[in-house]
C-alpha cells in the first residue's frame, strides 16, 4: 500500500521531468546568423553582437503557425564544455545546460518579415568561453517548437569567443593589501605589546 | 562561590575550580573571565575561520565562470583547503604547549587573514587554489580551542566544554553556506556585477576573522592563573623543552590511533562538506539554492551534536570512566559509518536528507566524544597530542576525497557506501587503546604493579625534571584525572615512595 502511493509519487515526479520537450525532436527552420565572424574575440560590457534570424524558405508554408515567440541565447561550444559538467549538453531541454545567456528573450515572431534583427551589448557576467548563438521559437505556452544556430550540427564552425571581464578593480587590489597589511602589522604590535607586559611583571 | 587557596596567591574565580583553577562546572550563558570567556573567544574564532574557508563553495558557480575553472581545478582546490590545516595543526599544538593558546590562535588567525583578504584579487585557478590553501591554514585553530578548553575546565566538564566549542566552530561550515550567498545578493542589489560583487562577498568573513583575534587577544587569557608569558617570567610556570615535549608526543600510541579514528569521523565530515550539495544536485535535481540548504544543514546540526557527543563522554565517564567514554566512541562512530553506507544506497530524495541528518548527528558526536579521551592521553604533550588528532582529522579528509569523490571511478553514491566500509574498519583501532591506570575497551585496569594515574603522568618527566619541580602541574593534573576511574573506585595503590614505572 505504502509502496503502491510511492510509486505513484515517483511517477508523477517522473512524469513532471519529462515535461520538457527534448533538443531532438525540435525542427531546425530558422536561419540565425550573427555579426562576429569566426575566431573573432568579443569583449564583454564593451562589444556588440547584432543577431538576424529567419524563417528557412525551403520548409512548407504554415510550419511556423505555432511560434509566438522568439528566445535567442548565446550557447556554449564543445571545446567550453569540456571538463565542465555544469555546462552539459543534455537532450531534455529542461536539464540543458548548452545556452545559459540570453541575448534576448520572448521576442514576438513576426512570420512576414525576413529581416528580423536585434543588437546587443555583450552583458558583463557573461564568462570567458568559446560561443555559438542559437535562437528557439516558443509557442503560446514559451515550449521551445523550433530552433536556429550559426553553427552546424556538429558545433564545429562559425563559433567565436568571449572575453569576460575579470571583476577586479584598483580600488579592491588597493584594499585587500591594505587591510592584509594591516593584518599582520596589528600582529607585530601583538608581539610588541605582549614582550612589555612580561618584562613588567618580570621586574615586578 | 568559591575562594580557592594557591599556594602563592589567593584569587576568586566566578565558577566553583578545581586545584589547579580549573572549572569545575560550565556554564554556557556566562561570559565570566577567565573560563567563560575564554571559551566564547575560542569558539568565536573557530567559526570565523570555518566560514572563510568554506566561504567558496557556496559561491562556486559564480567564481567558476569569472576564474574559467574546470571540474579538475574546482576539486584540487577543495582538497587544498582542508591539506594545509594537517601540519599547521601538529604546528599549533607544538605552539598552544610552548607559546600558549591566546598568543597562538591570535596569530594563526591574524596571518590568514590576508589570504581571505585576497581572494579577492584572485584571477586563475591556480591563484584561486594558493588562497584555498593558505586560507585552510586557519582550521588549525581547532587545536587551540581544544587546547584552551583542556586547560581551563577540569576532567568533569572537559568533554562537554571541547564539545560545544569544536561543535559550535564547525558550525561555520554550515552557517557559510547561508551567509554567502545572502552577503553576494546584498551586494548585487547596492549595484555590483556578479564578478565583481563575489569579491566584495570575502572582506566580510575576513573582516570578522580579523575582529576575532583582537578579541583574543586583548579579552583572552591563557590559564586561570594568568598568561604563559606572564607566569613563564615570574617562575609559576616552567618553560617546557620542545624536543621532550615532542618526544613524549610521538612515543604516545594512542595519539596516534585517535588520530586515525579522528580522521574518520572528523575527515568524513568535511569531505561531505564539500561534495554533498552537488551530490543532491547531481542524483536528484534539486535547484542550486536547495542543494545549498541541504548541504548548510548538514553542517548546522553542529549545532547540538558534537557538544552532545562530548556531553555524552562526561556523561558515561561519571558511571564508567574512561572505559565508559571508549565504549561509547566506538558504537558512536561505528554507527555513523553505518548510516553512512546506507546514505550511499538510498534512492529517494526524502530518505535520503533523512538519512543524512541522522548520519551527521552521529558523526559530529563521534567528534565530540574523540576529544572527551584526547584530554587525557597527554598532560605535558597535551599540545601536540591535540594537534595530532586535529590533523589526522585533516588527512582523513583529504584521503577520502582523493581515493573515493576524484575523477570518475566511482559514482558519487558507490563512494559514499565504501567510505562508511572504512569508518567500520578504522574505528576497530579504538579496541587497542588501553590506559595502565583505567582500563581499554576489553581490559580492566592493570593490577600488576604501580598503575596508578600519578604513575603514568609522571612518566612524561624525567628524574631530574621532577627535581626541579616542573612536573608540579601534571600531578595535580593526576589527581584530578581520578574520576576516569568510574563511580566504582578502582583498588589501584596510590605510590608511598618510589621511581614509578615508565609507561609506554
Amino acid at each position: 500500500m505504502a509502496i503502491r502511493a510511492f510509486l505513484i509519487v515517483l511517477s508523477c515526479l517522473a512524469a513532471a521531468t519529462c515535461r520538457g520537450a527534448t533538443f531532438s525532436s525540435l525542427q531546425q527552420t530558422l536561419i540565425v546568423t550573427a555579426s562576429p565572424q569566426p575566431a573573432q574575440v568579443l569583449k564583454a560590457g564593451e562589444d556588440e553582437i547584432t543577431v538576424t534570424w529567419s524563417l528557412n524558405s525551403t520548409f512548407p508554408a504554415g510550419v511556423d503557425s505555432s511560434y509566438k515567440t522568439v528566445t535567442i541565447k548565446l550557447c556554449y561550444a564543445p571545446i567550453s564544455q569540456k571538463y565542465r559538467g555544469w555546462r552539459k549538453t543534455v537532450d531534455n531541454l529542461v536539464k540543458d545546460k548548452t545556452c545559459q545567456h540570453k541575448i534576448v528573450a520572448n521576442k514576438p515572431y513576426i512570420s512576414s518579415s525576413s529581416n528580423n534583427t536585434f543588437t546587443s551589448t555583450v552583458l558583463r557576467d557573461v564568462p570567458t568561453a568559446t560561443y555559438f548563438i542559437r535562437a528557439y521559437a516558443q509557442n503560446s505556452e514559451g515550449d521551445e517548437v523550433a530552433y536556429g544556430q550559426t553553427t552546424d550540427s556538429h558545433k564545429a564552425v562559425n563559433l567565436f569567443e568571449i572575453q569576460a571581464i575579470t571583476g577586479r578593480h584598483v580600488s579592491l587590489d588597493i584594499a585587500s593589501i591594505c587591510f592584509s597589511a594591516f593584518s599582520i602589522l596589528s600582529l607585530f604590535g601583538f608581539f610588541f605589546l605582549e614582550k612589555r607586559k612580561s618584562k613588567a611583571s618580570e621586574s615586578k | 562561590m568559591e575562594i580557592s587557596h594557591g599556594s602563592y596567591n589567593q584569587k576568586k574565580f566566578a565558577l566553583p575550580v578545581d586545584s589547579e583553577h580549573k572549572a569545575t562546572e560550565f556554564r554556557l550563558f556566562s561570559a565570566a573571565a577567565p573560563h567563560m570567556r575564554a571559551f566564547h573567544l575560542s569558539w568565536i574564532s573557530f567559526f570565523a575561520c570555518f566560514v572563510s574557508t568554506f566561504a567558496a563553495p557556496p559561491l562556486l558557480p559564480i567564481i567558476r565562470d569569472n576564474l574559467d575553472l574546470t571540474a579538475t581545478d574546482i576539486g584540487n582546490a577543495g582538497i587544498a583547503a582542508v591539506s594545509g590545516a594537517v601540519f599547521a595543526r601538529i604546528a599549533m599544538g607544538t605552539a598552544c604547549d610552548l607559546f600558549g593558546p591566546r598568543l597562538a590562535s591570535a596569530t594563526l588567525t591574524l596571518l590568514t587573514a590576508p589570504a581571505v583578504y585576497c581572494t579577492s584579487i584572485a584571477d586563475s585557478p591556480i591563484s584561486f587554489l594558493l588562497v584555498r590553501f593558505f586560507t585552510g591554514f586557519s582550521l588549525a585553530t581547532f587545536v587551540s580551542t581544544q587546547f584552551w578548553m583542556s586547560s581551563l575546565f577540569s576532567g568533569r566538564v572537559v568533554g562537554t566544554a571541547n564539545g560545544v566549542a569544536g561543535g559550535w566552530g564547525n558550525l561555520g561550515g554550515g552557517a557559510t553556506q547561508l551567509i554567502m550567498p545572502l552577503v553576494f545578493d546584498l551586494i548585487q542589489n547596492i549595484g555590483a556585477t556578479k564578478f565583481t560583487a563575489w569579491r566584495i562577498a570575502f572582506f566580510i568573513p575576513a573582516l570578522f576573522q580579523t575582529l576575532s583575534a583582537y578579541g583574543i587577544f586583548f579579552l583572552g587569557q591563557d590559564l586561570p592563573d594568568g598568561n604563559y608569558s606572564e607566569l613563564h617570567k615570574s617562575g609559576e610556570k616552567h618553560k617546557d623543552n620542545f624536543a621532550q615535549v615532542f618526544h613524549h608526543a610521538v612515543t604516545n600510541y594512542r595519539g596516534w590511533i585517535l588520530a586515525l579514528t579522528y580522521g574518520y569521523c572528523f575527515g568524513v565530515e568535511l569531505t561531505i562538506d564539500n561534495i554533498i550539495a552537488q551530490y543532491f544536485y547531481d542524483r536528484f535535481n534539486v535547484n542550486l539554492h536547495t542543494a545549498g540548504i541541504i548541504a548548510a544543514s548538514f553542517g548546522l546540526a553542529n549545532l547540538f551534536s558534537r557538544p552532545g557527543g562530548g556531553m555524552l563522554s562526561d556523561f558515561m565517564a561519571k558511571r564508567f570512566g574512561m572505559r565508559g567514554r571508549l565504549w561509547t566512541l566506538w558504537v558512536v562512530q561505528t554507527l555513523g559509518g553505518v548510516f553512512c553506507i546506507i546514505l550511499g544506497q538510498v534512492g529517494s530524495l526524502g530518505v535520503s536528507v533523512a538519512v543524512m541528518l541522522v548520519f551527521s548527528v552521529f558523526v559530529q558526536a563521534a567528534c565530540g566524544l574523540t576529544f572527551g579521551v584526547v584530554p587525557f592521553v597527554s598532560r605535558r604533550s597535551l599540545g601536540i597530542i591535540s594537534g595530532m588528532t586535529g590533523g589526522g582529522g585533516n588527512v582523513g579528509a583529504v584521503l577520502t576525497q582523493v581515493i573515493f569523490f576524484r575523477g570518475s571511478r566511482y559514482s558519487t553514491e558507490t563512494g559514499l557506501t565504501l567510505m562508511g566500509v572504512m569508518m567500520i574498519c578504522c574505528t576497530l583501532l579504538i579496541t587497542l587503546i588501553y590506559f595502565p591506570q583505567w582500563g581499554g575497551m576489553f581490559c580492566g585496569p592493570s593490577s600488576k604493579g604501580k598503575t596508578t594515574e600519578e604513575d603514568y603522568y609522571m612518566s612524561e618527566w624525567s628524574s631530574s625534571e621532577r627535581e626541579k619541580g616542573f612536573h608540579r602541574a601534571s600531578l595535580k593534573f593526576s589527581e584530578n584525572s581520578r574520576s576516569e576511574r568510574g563511580r566504582k573506585i578502582g583498588s589501584a595503590a596510590t605510590p608511598i615512595d618510589g621511581t614509578p614505572n615508565t609507561y609506554v
